[in-house]
């Protein structure tokens, strides 16, 4: 891009802007790193986010905390919340790829249509959908379980997958799709053959966002499991810093062990955000 | 040629609204049939164990076994015991109008051990039951009114019905619409027999609308259009199927509960008062909490300024990092996404504890500076701005990232070349970079302006509305209407359509805008 470097002055500051930036960026993630890691429930009134001492006793107390009938909570939640994100991104994905595909390369009847409902759908407030789900999965006896959150979640999911993939085949080219159909291929060859191979990127990113989605919803979560061991992580968590009794020693531990997996898959895939694999595909 | 095609297609169209009717009719005979034997069955057993026989009871005794009459040895006589504590010989002179049935039902039941039946041309169903001292016989008549409509049936028999008229436009003729509205009416008589006049005139209704579209041309053109796009609906089909069931029902029966008002879950039918109650304000001042379009305003100050904060720290953060020159700019990349990594409710519950006002990070830092500190929630605009920096926080490296990779697409030697042609680095950004940029950003700020909007988890987490419910928006507002001022359900879901107009109406006045843009 802009091949000489401006002046040292302009420099410095763009290094100091960046600089606190990135500070006021990590200053509520070391206060909390600070909570989790020292020990008791002192309200440190200092400024510094750098503990002054060190104990794991908090995640101790997370990690053993059990129910009347013996089972460690947190690790139960962590399952809980494991399974339903799961669920959640295969059923997105698997749903959403063929009809991202239809949306993006074919032109019919419908299409645009079809563009606006997904859109729309995805525009719900959950609460819109709260009630009558509630109501629909009383019917159904899927309150309070796992299968009956996928479910509900599977509603966010769907559309979410279906729009960001379209985006996704938008943006790859054409011509490999043509070349293969001049050589006789059928639409669901070029489709598994050809193009899922080439949206794994976009797969990959569209999983983790619904991944994540699931697995950092909670009013739905809150609202539908009412039994404490149907319970996923954003309930318990929400829960431990509750209006009346907080402690944030066992919340930080709690976050601190929730988000880990979440961002490490973000650190992981973050690279295909940039939808950089394109040009080269086309060049190749 | 094209007149035997009709004739035949009349026939089948003709012949299948027969069977379709038979068969709903014997299905509808044999389901009223079961129902009320079971119901006459029930009846006489709770009269065997001396209960109150239930509603619908036209008469219910339990009887005394045969004996030999005291006149006529050869006459055998029963005998019921009345409500008032009487004995009652079954017949004879103060004979009641349904003795006679009694006393034969009573014999067969003797005979072969059990007696159901039900008497078609009087609509009345005896059945027999063992009783301690005899039998226990019921007459049940069937209560007014149909019994509920088979729905399943219902939908089968369209289903069929569609699939004739299909056919018939695939085979093409010339008087083939009234032949449509007439076979698809043919349903309409069974559905007048059981629901009613206005399912039948629906029915009909739409027989002939199917009839008009036919004439018009309409269905063979869309069926043209569907043989064309084939392959995308069945791409298509799963993803609309699963949507169907998750969302459409859902959302019908979403739209439907905003009718409604919810009593302790007992649901009465009250038409628009839910929505007259919201956007009339139900009579509350524009500056209280309350009112639809105090609400309606914080949502849409919140969004505006949320968004103008993430599109513009984002830009210029990416600006930043994509310069050759700035070392560790992958480090700060990977650092400035953070909040983006980290659960949002996380982020907002962290950030609660950072406002908090005597141990809360915040005022620690305002009192090491020598400042006063603040009770964060206490006032609207405090309250509004701690909401805002929370959001603003975990949003802006969503935009920084989109903006990074547009940036990361323009071609270098654009840039070069430009330079060659001596142009300013304000005129390269004028007319190289926000070009380049627009195209992407506008879609992730359709997207973030929504996500704003409907930020349930800061608003809800963060300020919880406080001061007294002044920082709420619309999806929180709508959410304690359900669950924390007295379950108004009904009303909650009337605000949650009202949310969704206005996300439709936004998405179209945007997608105009955009277009115009674009051309």
């Amino acid at each position: 891009m802009n091949r000489r470097a401006p002046k040292p002055l302009s420099q410095g500051f763009v290094y100091l802007g960046i600089s606190m930036l990135t500070v006021v960026v990590l200053y509520p993630v070391m206060v909390i790193l600070k909570k989790a890691f020292e020990p008791g429930r002192n309200f440190a009134t200092s400024v510094s986010p750098v503990p002054t001492e060190f104990s794991l006793e908090h995640f101790e107390n997370l990690l053993s905390s059990s129910n009347s009938s013996g089972d460690l909570l947190f690790l139960r939640y962590a399952w809980n919340s494991t399974l339903v994100a799961l669920a959640t991104t295969i059923v997105g994905l698997f749903l959403a790829c063929t009809a991202a595909y239809a949306l993006s390369r074919f032109r019919f009847a419908g299409r645009r249509f079809g563009i606006a409902t997904f859109l729309a759908v995805q525009m719900f407030p959950g609460t819109l959908l709260l009630m009558p789900l509630y109501v629909i999965l009383h019917k159904l006896s899927l309150l309070n379980s796992l299968l009956g959150l996928v479910l509900v979640y599977a509603t966010t999911a769907i559309p979410f997958c279906v729009w960001t993939l379209k985006g996704y085949f938008d943006s790859l080219p054409k011509e490999l799709e043509e070349a293969a159909r001049l050589d006789g291929a059928s639409s669901f060859k070029i489709f598994y053959m050809i193009m899922l191979p080439l949206a794994k990127p976009g797969l990959a990113v569209t999983g983790l966002f619904s991944f994540m989605t699931a697995w950092n919803e909670f009013i739905l979560a809150s609202t539908f499991l009412t039994d404490d061991s149907a319970y996923t992580l954003p309930v318990l968590l929400k829960s431990s810093v509750g209006q009346y009794s907080a402690d944030w020693g066992l919340f930080a531990a709690g976050a601190i062990l929730t988000s880990l997996p979440v961002m490490a898959l973000f650190y992981f895939l973050q690279r295909y955000l940039v939808g950089g694999l394109t040009a080269g595909s086309v060049k190749g | 040629m094209r007149r035997n095609w009709w004739n035949s297609y009349v026939l089948a169209a003709l012949l299948s609204v027969l069977v379709a009717t038979a068969a709903f009719v014997s299905y509808r005979n044999a389901a009223f049939e079961r129902r009320e034997l079971g119901r006459a069955t029930l009846a006489a057993t709770s009269v065997s164990q001396g209960q109150r026989p239930m509603d619908n009871v036209v008469a219910a005794y339990v009887v005394s076994p045969a004996s030999p009459s005291a006149k006529y040895k050869f006459l055998r006589e029963r005998s019921v015991t009345e409500s008032d504590g009487t004995q009652r010989r079954l017949g004879g002179n103060s004979a009641r109008p349904h003795d006679k049935r009694i006393y034969d039902a009573a014999n067969q039941f003797d005979k072969t051990g059990t007696f159901v039946q039900l008497v078609t041309d009087t609509d009345l169903v005896i059945a027999a039951q063992p009783a301690p001292t005899g039998v226990a016989i019921a007459i049940t008549t069937p209560p007014t009114g149909p019994e509920r409509f088979p729905w399943l049936v219902v939908l089968g028999l369209l289903v069929m019905g569609s699939l004739v008229c299909a056919a018939g436009t695939l085979v093409g003729g010339g008087a083939r619409p009234l032949g449509l509205a007439l076979g698809a009416s043919g349903l309409a008589v069974p559905t007048y027999l059981w629901s009613g006049l206005a399912m039948a005139l629906v029915l009909i209704a739409c027989s002939m609308l199917v009839a008009w579209a036919d004439w018009r041309g309409s269905l063979r053109r869309a069926g043209r259009e569907f043989r064309k796009g084939g392959i995308a609906y069945a791409f298509l089909t799963p993803t609309a199927a699963a949507m169907l069931v998750l969302v459409g029902i859902p959302f019908v029966v979403g739209l439907g509960l905003g009718f409604y008002n919810n009593n302790h879950g007992e649901w009465t039918f009250v038409g628009l008062d839910n929505f007259i109650q919201i956007l009339s304000g139900d009579g509350r001042s524009l500056s209280d909490p309350l009112n639809f379009w105090f609400t309606l305003g914080v949502t849409v100050a919140w969004t505006a300024v949320n968004v103008v904060l993430h599109v513009s720290i984002g830009v210029a953060l990416a600006l930043v990092l994509r310069q050759k020159w700035l070392k560790g700019r992958h480090g700060f990349r990977m650092l400035l996404i953070l909040p983006w990594a980290i659960p949002n409710y996380i982020t907002a519950l962290i950030w609660k504890g950072m406002f908090q006002f005597e141990y809360g990070a915040i005022n620690s830092v305002l009192s090491t500076l020598g400042l006063d500190k603040v009770n964060w929630f206490s006032e609207w605009s405090t309250s509004f701005a701690s909401n805002v920096a929370t959001n603003t926080w975990l949003g802006f490296p969503f935009m920084m990232v989109v903006a990074l990779g547009a940036l990361e697409n323009i071609p270098s030697d654009m840039y070069e070349a430009a330079e060659v042609d001596g142009a300013s680095p304000w005129q390269r950004f004028q007319h190289i970079t926000i070009p380049h940029l627009m195209p992407a950003m506008l879609p992730a700020l359709a997207l973030g302006a929504i996500w704003t909007f409907n930020m349930f988890n800061v608003i809800y987490l963060v300020s919880d509305g406080r001061p007294g419910g002044g920082t709420d928006i619309l999806v929180t507002e709508a959410y304690r209407w359900a669950f924390e001022r007295g379950e108004r359900y009904g009303l909650a879901a009337a605000y949650a359509t009202i949310i969704f107009l206005i996300l439709i109406l936004w998405t179209i006045i945007g997608s105009r805008l955009t277009k115009k843009d674009a051309e």
